[in-house]
């Protein structure tokens, strides 16, 4: 049987299917096969749809912060804006610099969008909604999301031309840097909740209303959220740590190049991305799935909507960093709290002060 | 402390957004929503007409042609050597060329001219944009004004009225005061 989890109602369509194909009489392999296929394709169109929603959603924040309507024209509120732009460019000439080179200027957006799109792997939407409990969860989707810096650096590389590559080394700078307070504040969690598989983190969440969440039990919990916010959004390049793609100094950073569906598909991996840090910090913090009333999905949803929605809020009330400031930041600020917090938090479980 | 305040000031910001977040847009949906543009705005320039019997009230002295700084104006009027007067042949306005300063309302003595508050007349073609008598009338027909003219068959009041004034609408006529003035005497 493969690792899918057992309850859930979606998971039960999975199930339906693994019966009948084994009951066909296919071979093991192919059974995993095909499984694996429905469920990737099922995970692709559901994080697409999110995607969309997110930049349609990022567009009427912002133009309601500034006080405008943003898109109305297509459908109500211009519901379907996105899924339109979208179509428009995936008509659009696929422009490709001749100095480019050509291997590396394909592949990045293929590795940023495989690489946004893995993570998803080990998410819990919901109560069995997950696609493999792996018990190194937490650690998988640090790996898989690093893949983006790559990518940032073979689009900057690739497309042969100094803004591209300028964005390009500053994102890899910026990300790397970040990723060290990030991967202490997460290992926090990890430190309480005694495991790396995702199921467990929520799982050592529940009970006690939500008082057993992590960001509830100070003093650790809460400071490890905001770092972990902080460092989340400069992970998925957001103001105010938007310097790999700040339009006044580097026309658009690292996709100046990219045109059509290639450039469709970075812009698509950053609102991922943005999904992906918020769906985590609801994991690590916020309880996960744990929720009464409602089915355990919703309560995931809306969560990490409410992550999301104070990202996009960042996004468009905080001004940009300076590169030397961000970077200090990240050094000289946000690595000792978060060391000073893990090493508050390991004295804590040896003395066992807490619950 | 620096750090607790710069700390403070980001919620502060936070704040703001939030409270603009709540608020309704101030811009309006443009074909649909439309502004009601203020009485005195200076929109496209309308020829104006008679109220009681719907002829221009151009007189063709070709004052608003030389004040207008841009040319924009053309008019055709040859003068019947007979009667002195001016015939109206045609009068073009060409908004290509103009620039909106409203000095051909203001060289305008008979209440001819007027600046009215529309705006919509964007076209497609260069050429559309001169417009003809025709079109100037029909578009002033409905465009409420100040009748400053001198009317020919009463007899002169006491006061004169100021007539080089630019037509506000909001004040009292003063045609129709000396109308009145007119009857009593
Ligand atoms: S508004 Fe100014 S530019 Fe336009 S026609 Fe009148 S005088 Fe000429
Ligand atoms: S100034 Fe007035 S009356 Fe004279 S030509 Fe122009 S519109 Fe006609």
């Amino acid at each position: 049987m493969s690792p899918i989890l057992a309850s859930g109602e979606l998971i039960l369509v999975f199930r339906w299917l693994h019966e009948k194909l084994v009951s066909t009489g296919l071979s093991p392999l192919w059974v995993e096969l095909i499984t694996y296929t429905v469920l990737a394709v099922g995970m692709f169109a559901l994080l697409a749809v999110i995607a969309l929603f997110l930049v349609w959603w990022e567009r009427k924040i912002s133009a309601h912060i500034q006080q405008r309507f943003g898109p109305m024209r297509v459908g109500w509120h211009g519901w379907y804006q996105t899924i339109m732009d979208a179509i428009k460019l995936l008509q659009k000439e696929d422009v490709r610099v001749d100095t480019r080179d050509r291997g590396v200027f394909f592949w990045a957006p293929v590795i940023c969008f495989v690489a946004a799109f893995a993570a998803y792997v080990v998410i819990p939407f919901g109560d069995g909604l997950i696609v493999a409990d792996l018990n190194i969860g937490i650690l998988y989707v640090m790996a898989v999301t690093t893949f983006t810096i790559i990518s940032l650096l073979m689009a900057g590389w690739g497309s042969n031309n100094k803004y591209a590559l300028l964005g390009g080394m500053r994102s890899a700078a910026q990300v790397v840097s970040y990723e060290v307070p990030m991967i202490l504040s997460i290992l926090t969690v990890v430190l309480f909740a005694g495991s790396l598989s995702m199921g467990q983190i929520v799982a050592s969440q529940q009970g006690h209303g939500i008082f057993n969440w992590f960001i509830f039990r100070v003093p650790f919990g809460p400071l490890a959220f905001i770092t972990y916010l902080i460092t989340a959004t400069a992970e998925s390049n957001r103001t105010p740590f938007d310097i790999p793609e700040a339009e006044q100094e580097l026309v658009a950073g690292y996709n100046v190049e990219y045109s059509g569906m290639k450039f469709a598909m970075f812009f698509l991996a950053e609102f991922v991305n943005m999904f992906t840090v918020s769906a985590i910090a609801t994991t690590l913090f916020l309880g996960g799935w744990n929720g009464p009333f409602m089915p355990s999905w919703i309560w995931f949803l809306l969560k990490t909507l409410g992550v999301v929605f104070i990202l996009m809020i960042f996004r468009w009330t905080f001004p940009r960093l300076r590169v030397d400031q961000l970077m200090e930041f990240a050094w000289k600020f946000l690595v000792p709290l978060t060391f000073a917090n893990l090493i508050l938090a390991a004295w804590m479980k040896y003395a066992k002060w807490y619950w | 402390m620096g750090l607790w305040k710069d700390i403070k000031n980001l919620f502060v910001g936070m704040r703001i957004t939030s409270k603009h977040l709540g608020r309704r847009a101030i811009t309006i949906q443009y074909p649909e929503e439309k502004w009601t543009m203020p009485e005195r705005s200076r929109g496209i320039v309308v020829l104006l007409s008679d109220k009681e019997t719907g002829e221009l009230n151009c007189t063709a002295c070709m004052l608003c042609m030389k004040a207008c700084p841009t040319g924009a104006i053309r008019i055709v009027a040859p003068r019947d050597e007979a009667t002195k007067k001016r015939d109206l042949k045609s009068f073009d306005l060409d908004f290509g060329l103009c620039c909106f300063c409203g000095l051909c309302e203001e060289a305008c003595n008979f209440s001819a001219l007027k600046m009215a508050a529309k705006y919509e007349f964007s076209t497609i073609n260069k050429d559309d944009l001169t417009w003809d008598v025709k079109k100037l009338q029909e578009i002033g027909r409905d465009v409420d004004y100040v009748d400053t003219r001198k009317k020919k068959a009463e007899p002169k009041p006491a006061v004169k009225p100021a007539v080089t004034d630019t037509p506000v609408a909001t004040a009292p006529a003063p045609a129709a005061q000396s109308e009145q003035k007119g009857e009593t005497s």
